[in-house]
């Protein structure tokens, strides 16, 4: 057998982090939730396929030749927002079978005649009879102007001015936000769950005084939170990436390259929010000794992340606003709120460095005080400990 | 040698030991006794590091106690510990690598004692699956898995039925046997009596007594003579000098002897009322031992 060798304080962080991992992935309620969410992403992505290619589509028949008309009918199809396809058709009988065995929704015999006729199984819906209508029209126009000399008619174009430009590509990233933001805080809540659980399993079966004849406290604490942010990192990656592939394979962003960009900041800000949840919520998690108290300790913290959201939605509406401006700085909050005003595109890169600063301060903080209590309140095991007990409690 | 040297400890105005101070030698097992809250808890997590001291500290091969060389003891907490969801194997493994195993020697350790304990069958099982006997088994496990240079455990008697009360006490005297200083708290007072090379007396968080069971016998009721005499007069020995009658009862006779008085002359004495059937120095169990010790005497009293 080889012999102990002492271990470094990250060798036990490590440790303490890949039995979080091992433990997690095999437990029942973060497959469950892991695949309801990729569900959720996977079913609204075919959702918006289907909304998307729900135009409408219309297959003409036409039978003879069909040179001038096909042009034609596609470029009525387009003018009034319906998908065209034309299928040449031999004779009249030919027309008819493929209408009644539902080949074509429509078609037409005698198209270049002066009396066309247009087949159809029961009667004809408004955009097939209008956009047959228009093309015939068309073309007859265009002939009978030629037989009276006239090639070329002059016709004016109308130009179009957009106001708002970016209106669209704004409004497909500021949905891309919220999309994020609400991910952030499902994450956020579930694994903040998932830390403090970890924590009060823990008192409550007395492992931790075993666990702490070898590990510092913060060597505990480091470890459960890196173990279950790494998974949590994980999760929200894997989850983008579908997220994100699916929409530009199936092409339902109109500029992929800004959709990327917001999924990479909400990517970014969830490293941070995790780090300053999670920490938080072990701490308040280490006050209690049963799992039933938790919701008590929890509850302003869980209100926090609630009321985070909130603004973070409501800044989605109004990203330039001074509530959305304001919080995008508070730590706790700007996690939410920064992703969606970056998304929206009205922020300056030193605001969001700034924010960001402000966060990491904030968790630096957390985890120094937090950390103080932890230790602290470790190791009493029977009943509630108040917050102000464990600042006072000597640390060992 | 484990030294534990000068402890001193209160919580608020409660003093909870006050210079608690024993030595034990490798190889050798030591029984920490004492009444409920006297301060052997205590005085064991302030070993682990779980509690800090106000003076005095516990040092091992005269270094004293760091977090390097905690990681070298095996420690069994009073109230029990596991992840009740880890499988057996896993989560002695797991403790295995927080004592510094690598984890292919962790899972081999972890492997060897959960089959020399008896619970190969059960290593793939949640530990909350097996019954008290086999938790505490695993507890067991945990702190041997490492191969500690040192064993510190609080009550691991403490919920054992006869059978595993033995096959815990066959791991230790073995482990004892390899060198270990192994040290123990127990309210059974007959088991560290058996197994204990030595024995801590620990009251209102003073050592009160310790030494060897011998020593502790010698020094406590060293004087006390137990003589049958089952045809002797009524207060045949009251006329002797120097003993003091204890007891008696139908010729069964207590006495206690001055420190000058000569055993011999008793016996003597004895044998002229008729027949002597039993004449010995008294062995006081420890348990005797243990309520003369913790017994508050007058003057500690008025003190």
């Amino acid at each position: 057998m080889s012999e102990p060798r002492d271990l470094s304080s990250s060798g036990l962080v490590r440790l303490v982090a890949a039995r979080e991992i091992s433990t997690r992935i095999r437990d029942r309620s973060f497959i469950i939730s892991s695949v309801v969410i990729i569900l959720l992403i996977v079913g609204s992505i075919a959702f918006q396929v289907v909304l998307s290619s729900g135009g409408e589509k219309v297959r003409v028949g036409v039978v003879g030749d069909r040179t001038a008309l096909q042009p034609a009918l596609v470029a009525q199809g387009k003018a009034v927002g319906v998908d065209v396809t034309v299928v040449g058709l031999a004779d009249e009988a030919a027309a008819r079978s493929a209408v009644e065995d539902g080949d074509v929704d429509g078609a037409l015999v005698d198209g270049a005649d002066p009396t066309p006729e247009l087949v159809v199984q029961e009667s004809a819906d408004a955009s097939l009879q209008a956009v047959v209508q228009g093309a015939v029209s068309e073309l007859s126009l265009g002939e009978q102007l030629a037989r009276a000399g006239i090639s070329k008619l002059d016709v004016p174009q109308v130009a179009v001015t957009p106001l708002e430009p970016d209106a669209e590509q704004n409004g497909q990233r500021i949905a891309a936000a919220i999309i994020g933001v609400s991910l952030l805080y499902g994450l956020l809540i579930l694994f903040g769950q998932f830390i403090a659980q970890g924590v009060v399993e823990e008192k409550s079966s007395r492992v931790v005084e075993l666990l702490l004849a070898t590990l510092r406290p913060w060597q505990l604490l480091a470890g459960k939170i890196i173990g279950l942010g790494v998974l949590g990192l994980a999760q929200i990656v894997l989850i983008v990436v579908i997220g994100v592939g699916g929409a530009l394979a199936f092409d339902i962003v109109d500029v992929p390259g800004d959709v990327v960009g917001t999924a990479v900041s909400v990517v970014l800000w969830f490293v941070l929010g995790f780090a300053f949840y999670a920490s938080i919520f072990a701490v308040a998690a280490s006050l209690v000794s049963r799992q039933e108290d938790l919701g008590t300790v929890l509850m302003p913290t869980s209100l926090l992340l609630i009321a985070s959201l909130v603004i973070g939605l409501q800044a989605a509406g109004n990203p330039g606003g001074a509530l959305a401006r304001v919080t995008s700085f508070v730590p706790g909050l700007s996690p939410m709120v920064m992703p969606v005003r970056q998304a929206a595109g009205h922020v300056a890169a030193w605001e969001v460095a700034l924010s960001a600063v402000l966060m990491l301060v904030a968790v630096a903080l957390v985890v120094r005080l937090g950390g103080r209590v932890y230790s602290a309140a470790l190791l009493r095991t029977s009943g509630k400990t108040k917050l102000k007990d464990a600042f006072r409690a000597e640390r060992v | 040698m484990l030294e534990f040297d000068g402890l001193h400890k209160s919580f608020g105005d409660n003093r909870v030991l006050d210079g608690v101070g024993f030595t034990v030698a490798p190889g050798s097992m030591f029984g920490f006794c004492g009444s409920n809250g006297a301060g052997k808890t205590t005085t064991m997590r302030i070993a682990m590091g779980l509690v800090r001291p106000d003076a005095g500290r516990v040092s091992w091969q005269g270094r004293p106690l760091d977090d390097a060389v905690r990681r070298r003891i095996g420690y069994m907490p009073e109230e029990r510990g596991l992840y009740p969801k880890m499988k057996v194997g896993e989560q002695v493994t797991y403790f295995a690598r927080l004592h510094g195993l690598g984890a292919a020697a962790a899972a081999r350790a972890a492997a060897e004692w959960i089959e020399r304990l008896g619970l190969g069958e059960r290593r793939g099982d949640a530990v909350e699956k097996l019954s008290l006997g086999n938790q505490q088994r695993v507890q067991l496990a945990a702190a041997l898995v490492s191969r500690p240079e040192v064993l510190i455990l609080d009550e691991p008697f403490s919920g054992l039925d006869p059978i595993g009360v033995d096959s815990l006490a066959e791991a230790l005297l073995g482990q004892a046997r390899e060198g270990v200083p192994v040290v123990f708290s127990s309210h059974q007072l007959d088991l560290v009596e058996r197994l204990c090379d030595a024995v801590g007396i620990l009251a209102r968080g003073r050592m009160v007594a310790t030494g060897t069971v011998e020593e502790l016998r010698r020094r406590e009721a060293g004087r006390l003579l137990r003589v049958v005499v089952p045809d002797a007069a009524p207060h045949w020995a009251a006329s002797l000098t120097g003993v003091r009658v204890v007891s008696e009862q139908a010729g069964d006779t207590l006495l206690e002897l001055d420190g000058g008085t000569d055993d011999q002359e008793v016996l003597s004495a004895a044998l002229r009322t008729g027949r002597v059937t039993h004449f010995a120095w008294r062995q006081p169990t420890l348990v005797e031992l243990f309520r003369e010790a913790v017994t508050v005497s007058p003057q500690e009293v008025a003190a």
